[in-house]
């Protein structure tokens, strides 16, 4: 097995890791802002496993949870996490609500789509990333090497595309966009801002340094995704190997708890 | 009676810190503009501007 390979299987553990370690907390301090990072953090474990999964066999429903949960929806609900820590408003109860009504939308459509898979398609020579979807050529764009196209109609007009395990036009993949939008909004600006606040206010630097450390691992995850929808693949076992390790240094920087303040005593004159 | 000095605190930021008076600030900024690009690239694909 290459390395490249066991990177998924890497990811999985720490995940696993966090997310029992963050689900414990919950279950001790029963803050809403721990179920949602949790759950979150077990759909990006989901997602890593069916990542290791498929790099050596072919499963149906396995697809379902990498697509579903580590492309989908992981992202959302973790930084919805970060959103009920930030935000004490009612407000947030709808945007909870949305998110879960998205996420039952998002998993209809991917059962929709389930019968449509093009299952001939895959070869565990390929990573899942670079497999995944049916991709249209542009005019005088070349097909990657080794990859199989299809001459079709799509929204009215006949194409070239590079055939992949989820048909053209799968309207789960739509949804995203959305969800990686929110994700990104939520999860990483709130940790930027989290840090930006305890640094501008001078106190609790464990939260500066891990706030940014939580922040640069999202965004390392969002970047190795979005390469692999622009067709590069190949960086996204480390991105989600460096990912979750750095989120997960981050997140037991940031909850370390500090020493409390100390007052010292100086005798005035006459003592 | 003793006065007590203001308080010693380990949860500051530490004084004249290259790190967090350099490192962490050119971080955030940083992290800031990778995040708009990768919003902005997100919407993309939402608009149908950039095709996946």
């Amino acid at each position: 097995m290459s390395v490249n390979r066991m990177l998924p299987f890497l990811s999985t553990a720490i995940m696993l890791g966090f997310t029992l370690y963050v689900l414990q907390r919950y279950v001790v301090r029963r803050a809403p802002h721990f179920l949602f990072w949790g759950i979150g953090l077990a759909f990006f474990g989901a997602g890593s496993f069916a990542e290791a999964y498929l790099a050596l066999a072919w499963n149906r429903w396995v697809f379902f949870a990498w697509y579903l949960f580590g492309a989908a929806l992981n992202a959302a609900w973790i930084g919805h996490g970060s959103l009920l820590l930030l935000v004490r408003k009612r407000w947030v109860h709808v945007v909870t609500a949305l998110l879960v009504i998205g996420s039952l939308l998002a998993t209809y459509l991917m059962l929709q789509v389930m019968p449509r898979l093009d299952e001939s398609v895959f070869t565990t020579t390929r990573a899942i990333s670079e497999q995944y979807g049916t991709k249209v050529l542009d005019a005088g764009e070349a097909a990657p090497a080794g990859a199989e196209t299809i001459s079709t109609t799509y929204r009215g007009e006949q194409v070239t595309a590079v055939r992949g395990l989820l048909p053209l036009g799968s309207a789960v993949r739509l949804t995203t966009p959305f969800f990686n939008i929110y994700g990104l909004l939520t999860l990483v600006g709130g940790a930027i801002y989290s840090a930006y606040l305890f640094w501008r206010k001078r106190v609790l630097p464990n939260r500066v340094i891990g706030n940014i450390l939580i922040a640069a691992g999202a965004l390392l995850i969002g970047t190795a995704s979005t390469l692999t929808r622009l067709g590069y693949g190949q960086f996204l076992y480390l991105g989600e190997l460096l990912s979750a390790v750095l989120m997960f240094i981050g997140f037991r920087v940031a909850a370390r708890p500090q020493p409390e303040e100390v007052p010292q005593a100086v005798p005035v004159a006459g003592d | 009676m003793s006065n007590p000095l203001p308080p010693k605190s380990k949860s500051r930021l530490p004084e004249r810190s290259f790190l967090f008076e350099k490192i962490v600030p050119a971080s955030l900024i940083v992290l800031g503009i990778v995040t708009a690009v990768l919003i902005v690239f997100a919407f993309g694909v939402l608009i149908g501007l950039i095709r996946f």
